[in-house]
């Protein structure tokens, strides 16, 4: 049979070829489609536990299964920055159905990758088309050999949490483990074949916090970002800031957490000076395309944008 | 780690699975790759359910599972287990509609209606949502932006966004609990309740599927051909052996499911040498750069992109052209050179480039060919013309056109990309009388967004000299290189003389052919694009003289509809507090532009209606089409109106090419509606003056017969071609557009449109506002988003999915108001012209003065995406 639904996250069917793990299908029947391909699906829906939310002293659990729209309304008041950051991506139908797991470990939307006549590193080639081709949609900071951005913006969001990620082989991994820095192009994360997400842990919410959420496009809605930015601060009764994390994604190898803005912005009270000087460090160390500069331009307009709106 | 392992059965194995649709318990076999949609639609047959996208953007697919919106082509089929699927087919009750049906039908949200089991099925899950939450709180019904973020995963290429959001609020206002109202659209309820058959629902017993095998190199020779044994294959190369872009059409295989033979396609072994091919047209006109067509041979087979032919004119290299379209031409070029030696203020000189369009229409290019009886072939075709596909078609394979019969009883869109025979039909024909079976072929989104044609990107420079006191026109000049890939036949600069004072003037057109794909006609075959340069140069002029920019072109204008159009826009508020050019500093920025389109009136004079009393019911019968511009509706109100019924009491039976005339309009270059109206009237007439009205007493099968003829006397050009005559006048459009900026983030956003159109009288005025609607929507499109992209080192079209090639979204829908000014054409029969393209020309140039008015940088370059703006924003305050 080409399809095992799954009870456990170690089951495996004996005997068959390509095997592939599907949670919400919402990225994988797109490209089964495509390319024609009929490898034995292993369904995780079935598992357990899978779209469990569990809240606990020690923070907040959740199943790999857990649904974007279910991270958009559950944990709006928790964990705004990871809420806002679900609401805000892809459409409402496809919120209902994919699921975090799935978001972090979803293959790359570049359109020579999602071409079926064209070979890159992430489809078993050994080169970047992208790069001496068109790139419009590339990263701006250009740390790794393939130029599209990771397209995980829960990744994102996770990294200011600190989130873990627990998987059938390691618990406690972070989100950076997970992806990895870009440097082997053939992998949009680091995780073994036979390696499957199951869990992935917020920190206790930290009280009071305030985020905001930004993704620059071309239309009204439901388009991958240009560039996209997301802040959480914790404030003091003076307004100053005592916590923070800032994030950015749609312009590098994996989503990047920003240390140094993050610590430009603490101790703060976000006037006007300091989220300017923010975001204009947002850009620091930028390598643009010969396609790409406008990124730049906008990862400084993005970050400015949410940080404006996390102050009001 | 430890595997658990689990007893698996052979790979063929498929799950059976039960599950409720539509309130009955069905049994389904699945596998595990497949999707939802899949099996609702051909292993259940409920083809209401559509495939559009098949990557989740469209929303075409979406059903209920267990009440809540899925998408059918993302979801995979093995969720439907045990659930409870409701599909557009189940959503009424019995002959009662969902309430949101009755809207959609009455506030005609949908045109071709192929998206609109999508937006229905989902809309009907919103407005259940909505009215539990809210009920009679919010008499208002929802906001634009809540539907819109609720139907944010749609999308409707014949842009009826301003009638799905006139529908969705009303039936969340509970205006359609009681019933329907009126429906001016008599195939709308057929279309919200998924009962519209398409081309791509066809189904034929024993029917095989095809798929197509294409070349993913952009130039080369292709050596024989070798299909595996028992493989039904056709090569569509012919003698000459050469491809000449990636994509194109290179041999096609029918199997018996679609799976295999888009695996034998893949499989195919396709020996081919390649060749050095250039996709830069600037790179194409360089000395020793590769040629397209090498020969005087090959040339001749070069295809056009223009509707009816290419005008002759010679070849330079890569070079088709010019084409001269002349008065006082060198006079013309004389004045502009002085001035420009001159330094002269009244000079404006600009170059504009613009991007391929892709036609994308949402039902995909689809064939379904029985030619299992060797004298008739049957064909199924979604197409733009029956009539005139039957004869290309007849032709093509050698046949009597009686004995060929089309049928497209639904088309789900064309906009000009399905005017042709192409190879969908011609592979499916030639499949099918190999195989001696009815043969299927439905191309999908990756092939449509790649082969299928494309309104052609350019590169025009306009002279335009004005006197410096009077600012009359003193010469224009336009330069128009278009660039339709391995097609030529553009006109675009010849448009831009049509318009403005009989001053001297000379427009020169040039193919500059590539190895990109071919470019095809796309409603009003280069107006958007003459118009882009065109009026963006007049608003140019009338900023450096400090004219208002309607009233200058009124003082050029000779065409007494557009004067009625420029009186209508003067005092509209939206232009009367217009800010002036530049002076906003803020981050939004507001501003409004004008421009002006202008379009040729075509007729089919060989146009013919019968109308004919069946047991007591009028049926009325042409060769004609209806692709969503409503047909079927025009000729149900021409009859209806002389027996005083309502239009639903006549059956209007059309989408065959033998539905009982000889010959029908091809629905393009607006020639369908003013072909078809008069000769219905006349039909009716004749027929009422011999039965009467009381058709209960008409002797059954009584019927008349009616031809368009040309307007007597009155046409421009004394000849017919392919049903196509040139009538006398010009139709006129206006189009004022306001727009935000969003100078932080390069966003442009359309707050709203007015679009003038003068076209004489309005036959069925509800569906002629959603098409100038829709012409609308999609020339934002083609201002802001819609950009084709090629691989440079391959050719490859990389916007080959509907998520790159962006197209605009319900959200980005301003609000547009339509004005008609149906007065001038009273000379034609029925009082009036066509309106499908002299709509579309002008939105985009509108949109580019909006955005040049708020921002003092004028953008010369389509589309405007947010990168150029802001690099032209950046480079304006440097400046």
């Amino acid at each position: 049979m080409s399809l095992t639904i799954l009870t456990a996250y170690d089951e495996r069917p004996d005997g068959t070829g390509d095997l592939v793990y599907r949670a919400g299908g919402t990225d994988l029947q797109e490209r089964l489609r495509t390319t024609g391909a009929t490898p034995h699906v292993l369904d995780l829906t079935g598992v357990p536990g899978f779209a469990a939310v569990e809240r606990s002293d020690a923070g907040t659990t959740l199943g790999a299964g857990v649904t974007v729209a279910t991270v958009a309304r559950d944990l709006a008041a928790d964990y705004p920055a990871l809420a806002l950051t679900a609401a805000g991506l892809a459409t409402p139908q496809v919120r209902a159905t994919a699921t975090i797991g799935g978001n972090l470990l979803q293959r790359t939307r570049c359109w020579y990758f999602r071409h079926p006549h064209m070979s890159c590193f992430k489809s078993g080639g050994d080169g970047c088309p992208a790069r001496d081709g068109r790139h419009l949609y590339g990263v701006a900071f250009d740390t790794a050999p393939c130029v599209h951005p990771h397209p995980s913006s829960l990744a994102m969001a996770l990294l200011t949490y600190a989130a873990t990620v627990d998987t059938t082989h390691r618990d406690g991994l972070g989100v950076g483990d997970v992806l990895g820095d870009g440097s082997d192009p053939s992998r949009d994360h680091l995780l073994a074949d036979d390696e499957v997400l199951t869990r992935v842990t917020l920190p206790p919410p930290a009280a009071g916090e305030r985020a905001a959420y930004f993704r620059s496009i071309s239309r009204f809605e439901a388009e991958w970002p240009l560039v996209e930015a997301v802040v959480r601060v914790v404030r003091d009764d003076a307004g100053t800031v005592t916590t923070c994390g800032v994030a950015i994604g749609g312009v590098a190898p994996v989503p990047l957490r920003l240390g140094a803005v993050e610590k430009l912005l603490t101790g703060s009270t976000l006037d006007d000076d300091t989220i300017a000087a923010g975001a204009h460090l947002a850009t620091e160390g930028a390598s643009p395309l010969p396609e790409t500069g406008y990124k730049v331009q906008l990862v400084e307009a993005t970050v400015l944008e949410v940080l404006e709106r996390v102050r009001s | 780690m430890a595997h658990r392992l689990v007893e698996t059965q052979p790979q063929e194995a498929l799950m059976e699975l039960t599950t409720t649709v539509n309130d009955e318990a069905r049994v389904l076999d699945v596998d595990g790759t497949e999707s939802a949609v899949d099996v609702v639609r051909d292993g259940l047959g409920l083809t209401g359910t559509k495939l559009v996208c098949g990557s989740g953007v469209c929303g075409a697919c979406t059903m209920l599972v267990d009440g809540e919106p899925v998408l059918g082509c993302l979801t995979p089929a093995t969720r439907l287990r045990d659930a409870s699927v409701t599909t557009v087919e189940g959503l009424a009750d019995g002959d009662e509609l969902h309430p949101v049906q009755r809207a959609f039908a009455h506030h005609d949200g949908l045109q071709c209606g192929y998206c609109t089991p999508g937006f229905v099925v989902d809309a009907v899950a919103f407005h259940d949502r909505w009215r539990a939450e809210h009920g009679a709180d919010e008499p208002d019904g929802p906001s634009r932006e809540a539907i819109a973020e609720a139907l944010a995963g749609h999308l409707c290429r014949c842009g009826s966004y301003e009638g799905v959001y006139r529908a969705v609020a009303a039936a969340c206002r509970g205006e359609h609990d009681g019933g329907v109202g009126e429906v001016e659209r008599v195939d709308a309820p057929a279309k919200v309740t998924g009962a519209a058959v398409y081309t791509t629902d066809v189904v034929l017993p024993g029917m095989m599927h095809a798929a197509i095998r294409r070349s993913d190199v952009a130039a080369g020779t292709v050596g024989p051909i070798r299909f595996p044994d028992g493989v039904v294959g056709l090569d569509l190369l012919g003698d000459e052996r050469r491809v000449r872009w990636a994509g194109q059409p290179v041999a096609a295989v029918a199997a018996e499911s679609l799976a295999e033979a888009r695996r034998i396609a893949r499989e195919l072994v396709v020996p081919v040498t390649t060749h050095d091919f250039v996709l830069d047209p600037e790179e194409a006109v360089r000395p020793g750069a590769p040629l397209v067509y090498p020969t005087r041979g090959e040339r001749k087979a070069a295809p056009s992109a223009g509707e009816g032919g290419s005008m002759p004119a010679p070849w330079d290299g890569n070079r088709h052209g010019p084409s001269r379209s002349p008065f006082l031409g060198t006079l013309a070029k004389r004045r502009v050179g002085a001035a420009r030696a001159a330094g002269r203020r009244g000079l404006v000189e600009l170059e504009f480039h613009t991007a391929a369009q892709l036609h994308t229409a949402f039902e995909p290019h689809a064939c379904v060919a029985d030619w299992t009886d060797p004298q008739h072939l049957r064909v199924w075709l979604s197409t733009q013309g029956v009539d005139l596909m039957r004869h290309a078609i007849a032709d093509r394979f050698d046949l009597d056109p009686a004995q060929v019969e089309v049928v497209a009883e639904h088309v789900g869109g064309g906009f000009g990309a399905k005017l042709s025979l192409t190879t969908e039909a011609t592979s499916a024909i030639s499949l099918s009388r190999l195989a001696r079976r009815p043969v299927r072929l439905v191309l999908d989104r990756h092939e449509e967004l790649t082969g299928t044609g494309n309104r052609p990107g350019s590169r025009s420079r306009v002279s335009m000299l004005v006197d410096d006191d009077t600012q009359a026109v003193k010469a224009l000049v336009v330069d128009t290189d278009s660039h339709a890939g391995v097609a030529i036949g553009n006109s675009v600069a010849a448009l831009s003389m049509l318009l403005y004072e009989r001053t001297p003037r000379l427009a020169r057109d040039v193919d500059v052919v590539t190895n990109a794909p071919p470019g095809a006609p796309f409603r009003g075959p280069g107006g958007p694009t003459s118009a882009w340069s065109l009026e963006q140069t007049v608003d140019e002029v009338a900023h450096r003289f400090g004219r208002d920019p309607i009233g200058l072109r009124a003082q050029w204008d000779g065409n007494q509809k557009r004067q009625a159009l420029y009186r209508w826009a003067s005092a509209l508020p939206t232009w009367e507090r217009r800010p002036a050019t530049g002076s906003q500093s803020g981050r939004f920025r507001r501003g409004v532009g004008v421009a002006a389109g202008n379009w040729i009136y075509l007729v089919d004079p060989d146009c013919e209606v019968v109308v004919s009393v069946q047991g007591g019911h009028l049926v009325a019968s042409t060769a004609a089409q209806d692709m969503g511009t409503g047909s079927r509706t025009v000729v149900a109100r021409a009859v209806a109106g002389v027996f005083d019924v309502d239009p639903s009491h006549v059956e209007v039976r059309l989408g065959r090419s033998h539905g009982g005339t000889s010959h029908g309009p091809a629905s393009g270059g607006s020639r369908t509606t003013v072909s078809l109206w008069s000769t219905a009237v006349e039909a009716a007439t004749s027929l009422r003056d011999r039965v009467g009205t009381d058709l209960d007493r008409a002797p059954d099968g009584a019927s008349a017969t009616a031809k368009r003829g040309g307007d007597r006397g009155l046409r421009a050009v004394p000849m017919t071609m392919n049903g196509i005559q040139i009538g006398r006048g010009f139709s006129a459009a206006l189009h004022v557009t306001e727009v935000e900026v969003d100078t932080r983030t390069g966003k442009t956003r359309v707050l709203g449109v007015h679009g003038g159109i003068a076209v004489g009288r309005i036959h069925a005025p509800v569906l002629a506002r959603s098409q100038c609607e829709g012409s609308i929507i999609q020339g934002i499109g083609l201002a802001l988003y819609e950009n084709q992209v090629l691989d440079p080192h391959t050719g490859l079209t990389l916007t080959a999915n509907l998520e790159d090639y962006r197209i605009p979204q319900l959200g980005d829908t301003p609000e547009i108001d339509i004005h008609f000014h149906e007065e001038g054409w009273d000379r034609v029969p029925g009082g009036g012209v066509g309106l499908g393209e002299v709509a579309t020309v002008s939105p985009a140039a509108s949109v580019g003065n909006a955005i040049f008015n708020a921002t003092g940088w004028r953008p010369l370059t389509l589309p405007v995406r947010p990168d150029r703006l802001l690099e032209g924003l950046r480079t304006e305050v440097t400046r």
